[in-house]
């Protein structure tokens, strides 16, 4: 049965009243703001697998239900923007005639009751006297208001008011946000913005982006080559400035070319092309496999970063993840002053192999010099995978010498038919016969200091379960830029509306709506003139705003008490 | 109940009519000579020659034209029409503005004490004045807060003033602190990385509690709100304490900009997202007061009657959010622009921005659950300390705890 037409539209209207309500206002904003904290909490658009891994089978199903993962772009989000919008359309609707009626209302005349639950409320006495001389000198003192008179039943009333306008900025902040969502839709379904990497010399028209948990692509209608790019560096090792310099490709042509840095992008065809990261465009990297199966042989193996090595021998993997020219770090302890070194280039690779853990290693080119001493090479050693983990790792030799390594061989050799009944003596014995047999009669200068560098690598390097050692031997730098690209048709509407969010909520918060009566009313000996006040907010304001006005009035009323001229 | 600037002859009139209305529009002239200077000037602006050419020759030539011409202007138009000087835009301005000159002469003196650039290094900057000055300011702030806390237990004594003596000396010692490191940080490396002290979470300390400070101490001399002292500066204290430990573990150092902070939006976006951080921290002072207030009054204490009115107490803690909350709305609308520049979108849903719009969120609850009919008084006092815990989170927890990419506040 259909309800009868009056009902419905009691319902329409109970509905509409509940969506522009005050306390709904109050619940969506607590809600919205609860409902953000999670996807702080929570990293976003993570690798699925981590996320298994760190929340086990159940709750990563229950996240991913309720689309956790990406959780700024779920549908119960969103509606809850859309609910937000409809709100404060509603409540616009509702308030917006009624507040434009009050602002232009002129009713000057005020009722004694009114004036009674005022707070502020002053009278004088005067004697007899014209309308006149007690009125001019009230409008002069109040000269930066609105002022409006009229007689009703013989007493004269005069309304004064200030910043009458007020209620614009309730209809400027909230038209604002409703234009500020509008703006952040269109941005979302007619922009795109994504990430393209170009290493130098190479050209690429394809951005990638995540759409919910996934990776997408587009195509944009242009190439773009980077021909050069370049880092200023710190001395701390932090990048200054990196720089790219393109070229667009229009339909084959090369339509133009163009330096970009952080924070100032390119322009073209409606897209901007901002310089956001760097990183390593597959530089060629050159290994040195040092086989730990006693035989002393140096393999060499090439690669590329983002390839994998593999080797048919041992079938271990090599997957060469990052490549850096320089590893700035300081040295020096907190509050010392500070010490910075380079300690070069290094490369990150994941070992893998047949009954090896996995391993993630930074090797290093260089020796580690610590005040003016070798300490041998090093590289760093994560078991867990992750950068965050890298424990250093001391090898103890000088790779950079194939002599040294040629002496470590030959010691372990020598130690294995020593007499195990005196080590100390057996050690050093050992240590001279391989130092005869790598050096002959000549020893090099630094022997003592090569000396401890095989000492300390016998209690390393022979307990390594690889069966070689890869270290970074030379390599071919090249890098690539790292861009974004994006076109924002929504980001106008969204700057218009912040301005006037922000204009708006400026009057809505510093103006208030004042309002003051004088009342010119004839008694039998005399004239009662009374003043009163009022204002919608700020109450602190205002009371020092009467007071002041009361008391400029006060000297005119004493003069018109006396009976003269003000 | 107006304690206002009562103060003796020369001084008040230099705050009043012609004096204050000529002033005014002499900042305003050198403001615009430095606009101007911008714009047109030299080489035009430039992000790290602009700051060498406001010092240098076409800095004077531009600053000091602007100020003469607003001047003259300013005393003729004053002159034909008298009651111009009335307004009281510039009388309330020309007091920032010359508490804003001060701090930069006082600035100027305190280089005079700065070691020369040879004895500096971006290695060792041990040897910089600002430190000192920054230690001062602590021990200034802290002060005040004890101050504050003992002019609770005794109104009448002179530990009041001194709460208000020592809390102003301490804002002028951090701002000047503040330039000062402005200043050091184009001492070495050869001027390379000079930039903003408003670069990390040492120097936004200092500057969140200059500005906690400044809004406090104005409503205290115009609202006769010296009990809510107490809860205001004890936060700056905590705030002083945690900033000793940042100095402690190596976070103030003067450091280079990564390209992404390289940018005149970061002089902007940050201080006026601490001017909105610091108003909030005040109406978290005026709640507690609120709270302490009720529970004083609960109690029957005698303390109440130091304490300004409950209702009173209620409009300070709004005065402060009609403040922080217009600030924090533009902040994070320039920090949505610079994003839109540096990286090509406006909102990222990167953590910080998220906090902030939780932050935004709360505090624009708060005014609403104001006007709305029911809930008032105590939830409102409960509802700004709260905001305020959230307010923290956002601007130290996300750091801490929270990945992204403002991550220049991260502490590591
Ligand atoms: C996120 C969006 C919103 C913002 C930023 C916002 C902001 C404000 C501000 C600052 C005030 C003034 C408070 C004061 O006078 O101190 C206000 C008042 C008000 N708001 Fe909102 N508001 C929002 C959403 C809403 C929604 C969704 C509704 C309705 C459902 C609503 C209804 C009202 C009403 C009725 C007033 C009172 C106006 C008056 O009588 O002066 N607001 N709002």
């Amino acid at each position: 049965m259909m309800p009868p037409m009056s009902q419905s539209s009691d319902y329409i209207k109970t509905i509409l009243l509940r969506l522009g309500s005050m306390s709904l206002a109050i619940t969506l904003l607590t809600v919205l703001a609860l409902a953000s904290v999670i996807g702080t909490v929570l990293l976003q658009n993570q690798d699925q697998g981590d996320y298994l891994q760190q929340f086990g089978p159940i709750w990563y199903w229950v996240f991913r239900a309720l689309g956790l993962f990406d959780m700024y772009h779920t549908w119960w989000f969103l509606s809850l923007l859309g609910f937000l919008m409809l709100s404060l359309t509603v409540c616009l609707y509702r308030n917006v005639p009624r507040f434009l009626k009050e602002m232009k209302s002129k009713k000057v005349p005020v009722s004694d009751s009114a004036i009674k639950h005022m707070e502020h409320v002053h009278h004088w006495q005067l004697p007899e006297q014209s309308l006149e001389k007690i009125i001019s000198p009230i409008k002069d003192q109040l000269k930066e208001w609105t002022i409006r008179t009229e007689e009703r039943n013989g007493i004269t009333y005069l309304r004064a008011d200030k910043g009458h306008y007020h209620k614009w900025g309730y209809i400027f902040v909230h038209s604002a946000m409703l234009v500020i969502l509008i703006g952040g839709w269109i941005s979302v379904h007619y922009g795109f913005r994504g990430n393209m990497q170009v290493p130098v010399g190479a050209k690429e028209h394809e951005i990638s982006f995540l759409k919910g948990t996934s990776t997408e692509s587009l195509v944009m209608p242009f190439y773009v080559r980077c021909n050069d790019f370049s880092i200023d560096f710190y001395p701390n090792g932090m990048p200054k400035e990196f720089k790219s310099n393109l070229t667009i490709i229009d339909g084959g042509k090369e339509v133009l070319t163009s330096d970009i840095i952080v924070n100032d992008p390119l322009y073209y065809k409606g897209i901007r092309i901002y310089q956001a990261s760097f990183g390593d465009g597959g530089s060629n990297i050159r290994l040195k496999l040092m086989k730990l199966d006693g035989s002393g042989d140096v393999e060499i193996a090439k690669t590329k970063v983002y390839t994998t090595f593999k080797d048919d021998k041992t079938d271990i993997t090599l997957e060469i993840t990052d490549f850096r020219p320089h590893n700035v770090e300081n040295m020096a302890e907190v509050h010392e002053p500070k010490d910075f070194q380079d300690l070069g280039a290094s490369v990150d690779y994941v070992m893998r192999g047949p009954g090896l853990k996995p391993v993630k290693i930074r090797s290093f080119i260089d020796p580690f010099i610590l005040n003016d001493e070798n300490r041998g090479t090093f590289m760093s050693v994560s078991f867990s995978g992750n950068t965050k983990d890298f424990k250093p790792m001391a090898l103890g030799l000088d790779m950079t010498n194939p002599k040294e390594w040629e002496l470590f061989q030959r010691f372990i050799v020598r130690l294995g038919s020593a007499d195990l009944k005196h080590p100390k003596k057996a050690n050093l014995q050992a240590f001279k016969l391989a130092m005869a047999d790598v050096f002959g009669a000549n020893r090099p200068d630094n022997f003592q200091a090569m000396a401890t560098r095989v000492i300390q690598a016998i209690q390393v390097i022979p307990r390594l379960p690889w069966p070689y050692i890869p270290i970074l031997d030379n390599y071919d730098q090249k890098y690539y830029t790292g861009l974004q690209l994006a076109r924002d048709p929504g980001m106008n509407v969204v700057w218009v509306g912040s301005g006037l969010l922000v204009f708006g909520l400026c009057i809505m918060l510093y103006i208030s709506h004042r309002k003051l009566w004088v009342i010119i009313r004839r008694e039998k000996d005399g004239v009662k003139v009374t003043l009163a006040g009022l204002s919608n907010r700020n109450p602190l304001n205002f009371k020092r705003e009467f007071k002041e006005i009361l008391t400029s009035f006060e000297n005119d009323m004493q003069h018109l008490k006396q009976g003269e001229n003000v | 109940m107006n304690a206002h600037v009562e103060t003796n002859g020369i001084m008040s009139s230099l705050y009043q009519g012609r004096p204050a209305f000529v002033r005014y529009w002499a900042y305003i002239g050198l403001m615009l000579g430095a606009v101007g200077l911008a714009l047109w000037g030299g080489d035009g602006y430039t992000e790290n020659g602009y700051i060498f050419q406001l010092v240098g020759q076409d800095g004077f030539m531009w600053l000091g034209t602007g100020a003469l011409l607003a001047t003259g202007v300013s005393i003729a138009y004053s002159t034909m029409r008298p009651e111009a000087t009335e307004g009281w835009i510039p009388k309330m301005m020309v007091s920032w503005f010359d508490g804003a000159a001060l701090m930069v002469i006082l600035m100027a003196v305190l280089t005079l004490f700065e070691p020369t650039s040879a004895n500096v290094s971006y290695e060792d900057q041990s040897n910089l004045f600002a430190g000192h000055v920054i230690m001062t300011m602590n021990v200034l702030f802290i002060f005040s807060a004890v101050s504050y806390i003992a002019y609770l237990f005794a109104p009448d004594s002179f530990i009041g003033k001194l709460a208000t003596w020592t809390a102003w000396a301490g804002v002028y010692a951090g701002g000047s602190a503040l330039l000062l490191r402005w200043y050091e940080s184009y001492l070495f490396m050869g001027g390379e990385i000079g930039h903003a002290p408003v670069s990390n979470i040492y120097e936004v300390f200092i500057l969140l509690f200059c500005i906690v400070c400044i809004i406090y101490l104005q409503w205290e001399r115009n609202y006769e709100a010296k009990a809510m002292g107490a809860f205001v500066m004890v936060l700056v204290a905590s705030g002083v304490f945690f900033a000793i430990w940042l100095e402690s573990v190596g976070q103030a150092e003067i450091k280079p900009l990564v390209p992404a902070l390289q940018s005149y939006w970061m002089k902007i976006h940050v201080p006026m997202n601490f001017v909105g951080y610091g108003a909030f921290a005040v109406a978290c002072g005026a709640g507690m007061a609120y709270l302490t207030r009720m529970w004083l009054e609960a109690r029957n204490s005698k303390m109440v009657k130091v304490f300004p009115s409950l209702e009173q107490l209620d409009q300070l803690a709004y005065k402060s959010v009609a403040v922080g909350f217009p600030a924090f709305t533009l902040a994070t609308i320039l920090g949505a622009a610079w994003a839109a520049e540096a990286w090509g979108g406006y909102w990222s849903w990167d953590p910080k921005e998220t906090w902030a719009l939780i932050v935004w969120l709360v505090y624009g609850a708060y005014l609403h659950v104001r006007i709305s009919h029911g809930w008032h008084g105590k939830t409102l006092a409960w509802w700004t300390v709260i905001g305020f815990l959230v307010t923290v989170f956002c601007f130290l927890g996300v750091n801490m705890y929270l990945a992204g990419l403002h991550s220049y506040g991260r502490l590591s």
